[in-house]
């Protein structure tokens, strides 16, 4: 899935750089891209999603 | 005159936007795949990846910036990035945080291991973020000024009123050649990262591993996983989430317990402890030098006369703005004039008996009876096998000069752990588990385990620990020299016993509503064993 998401972030980063009249589409993927890192690191620490240390 | 300076400011503030990025992008996302990766084979976990795939969004939002000019919503969401790429970190570096010197996961980088990097390359970008917002502010404000003439009200898009004519970045932006640099090193560092997520982690549904493979270019070496995937409880605090313990909780008849047919111990007397305490008892010990019992409850310390008749002298310990000491639930005499009082969270305070007591000095330490005690020390009791696991007991074996505590396991962890400190130091000097003796002639029931007894108090005599289970109103005889049971017997009649005693001849159990139960330990002889 991690090369998933950073094969999103080079499609955005070409569309930034060479397609720059596709920044809608550019911000979308970006919006799905953070959502899926996010995920993953909670799908990654499901078990105990806060820091493991004395609170 | 003033626009053209305003220009030059925002296209610096720019170019310092373009350094950064290209700082993000080489330093630590493109060192970690170029360098780390591809020549030293390290590979990143699963949550490195994603904290590492954080930092490229960061960048790549830098980029969006450059490219469109500073939208809020790009602002915006790179705090957003940023503040979950420290929580990122934060959670990372608490797996490992505890560990001792030298300790961690992975790679280790002028003394600190890559996830603590990354924790700190997340703060960084966020504080730039905010002196980049600053420095935007001025530059933007300045031009607007320009524009409209100074004393103009300022422009919605900065927070203003209405009435202004809003500043309007050219969008696209024209890119200068260090942008442009900037784009191609991103890119290029992306498409390393593309490799080594393939190699390392494969294409979906595979994703990244808690236990990486070195990193390698051989196919033959790539290790795919869908072990991430795999269903598990979710959980805030994971096996952080132990319940405080509690002796209503356990169920008091030894026919369920894990030992089967437990000879029994008969109760000889009973008493209650005729004066009224500030809590309930939540553990009693015995001086024989004067005839004394100590008894704590929830925040006080009683030293009680030996019929448990009078309150010889006492104190309410306050348990804040220090060492937080939880509730206490053991007690012990170091010495005749010396006591110590343990709460479950292993803190503890040792009280000297001083009838020349300060009490204005004593009014940060207790808050009650400021004048019967010095406090000599408070702190905390650090151990390796019992650690996640609440203590109800404390016993001082004054042959050993050690104190003991005994482990309540909790539905996170679950083990009968005895913990021996120095008395001179109170630090950990020794922990087993103990085994059930071949030679006591008692079996464990099936599966079960000593694991399951849950012991509210100690006392030490002789080399042998007496450790009273208030699961399964159970007494364990604890050869402190073998670490293995060598007796235990069932104790008729226990209502939540909190702590036990040794006075004479006798065991003094101590329950929860101030009754004291007494036993005889001449009559331990039934499925005892009697070391030569």
């Amino acid at each position: 899935m991690e090369f998933l998401n950073l094969v999103l972030i080079f499609i955005t980063a070409y569309l930034v750089f060479r397609r720059p009249e596709r920044e809608r589409l550019a911000f979308r993927i970006l919006i799905v891209s953070v959502l899926l890192m996010v995920f993953l690191f909670s799908m990654a620490t499901r078990t105990a999603l806060l820091p493991g240390v004395n609170y | 005159m003033q626009v053209t300076n305003t220009s030059v400011k925002r296209d610096g503030l720019y170019t310092i936007l373009a350094v950064a990025v290209l700082a993000l992008a080489v330093i630590p996302v493109g060192t970690a795949v170029f360098v780390l990766g591809f020549i030293f084979g390290d590979s990143p976990c699963v949550m490195c990846w994603e904290q590492r795939i954080a930092m490229a969004l960061v960048a790549l939002i830098g980029l969006f910036v450059l490219r469109f000019g500073p939208r809020p919503k790009y602002i915006g969401l790179s705090v957003l990035v940023g503040a979950w790429g420290v929580f990122m970190g934060l959670r990372h570096v608490g797996m490992h945080a505890a560990r001792d010197i030298g300790q961690g996961f992975s790679v280790e980088i002028l003394g600190a291991h890559t996830y603590t990097w990354s924790l700190f390359t997340f703060w960084v970008c966020i504080a730039s973020m905010g002196l980049l917002l600053i420095m935007l502010q001025a530059s933007f404000t300045r031009r607007d000024e320009a524009q409209r003439g100074v004393g103009a009200p300022a422009s919605e898009e900065l927070g203003g009123v209405q009435g202004a004519p809003p500043f309007k970045e050219v969008s696209p932006r024209a890119l200068r050649p260090l942008q442009k640099v900037t784009m191609i090193v991103f890119l290029i560092v992306i498409a390393g990262n593309i490799v080594q997520a393939f190699a390392s982690t494969g294409p979906p549904p595979y994703m990244g591993q808690g236990d990486p493979v070195r990193f390698s270019f051989n196919p033959k070496h790539w290790v795919w996983s869908l072990e991430e995937w795999s269903a598990a409880p979710v959980s805030l605090r994971g096996r952080w989430a132990a319940e405080k313990p509690s002796v209503a909780a356990v169920s008091a008849d030894p026919a369920s317990g894990p030992l089967a047919d437990l000879p029994e111990l008969p109760v000889t007397g009973q008493r209650q402890i005729a004066v009224p305490l500030k809590g309930t008892v939540t553990d009693l010990a015995y001086d024989g030098a004067t005839d004394r019992f100590l008894a704590t409850t929830q925040h006080g310390v009683y030293i009680l006369d030996g019929e448990l008749q009078r309150i010889v002298r006492y104190t309410i310990v306050d348990r804040g703005f220090s060492i937080d000491l939880g509730e206490f639930a053991g007690a012990a005499f170091l010495d005749s004039r010396t006591v110590m009082a343990l709460g479950e969270n292993k803190s503890y305070v040792v009280l000297r008996e001083d009838d020349k007591a300060d009490a204005d000095k004593n009014f940060r330490f207790f808050l009650e009876s400021f004048d019967k005690f010095s406090e000599v020390s408070r702190s905390r009791l650090s151990t390796v096998r019992a650690r996640m696991m609440y203590t109800m007991s404390l016993a001082f074996d004054p042959a050993g000069k050690s104190v003991y505590t005994v482990t309540v396991p909790n539905s996170k962890s679950r083990r009968l752990v005895v913990s021996r400190f120095d008395r001179r130091d109170l630090t950990l000097s020794e922990e087993f588990a103990p085994v059930l003796s071949a030679e006591t002639g008692l079996k464990l029931r099936g599966k079960r385990s000593l694991d399951e007894f849950y012991v509210t108090g100690a006392a030490i005599e002789a080399g042998r620990l007496y450790a009273l289970s208030a699961a399964f109103s159970t007494l364990l005889t604890i050869d402190l020299a073998t670490h293995e049971v060598v007796a235990a017997h069932a104790v008729q009649g226990l209502e939540r016993p909190t702590g036990i005693a040794i006075k004479g001849d006798s065991l003094c159990i101590a329950c929860e509503g101030g009754r004291v139960l007494t036993v005889a330990k001449t009559k331990m002889g039934s499925g005892a064993i009697t070391k030569p």
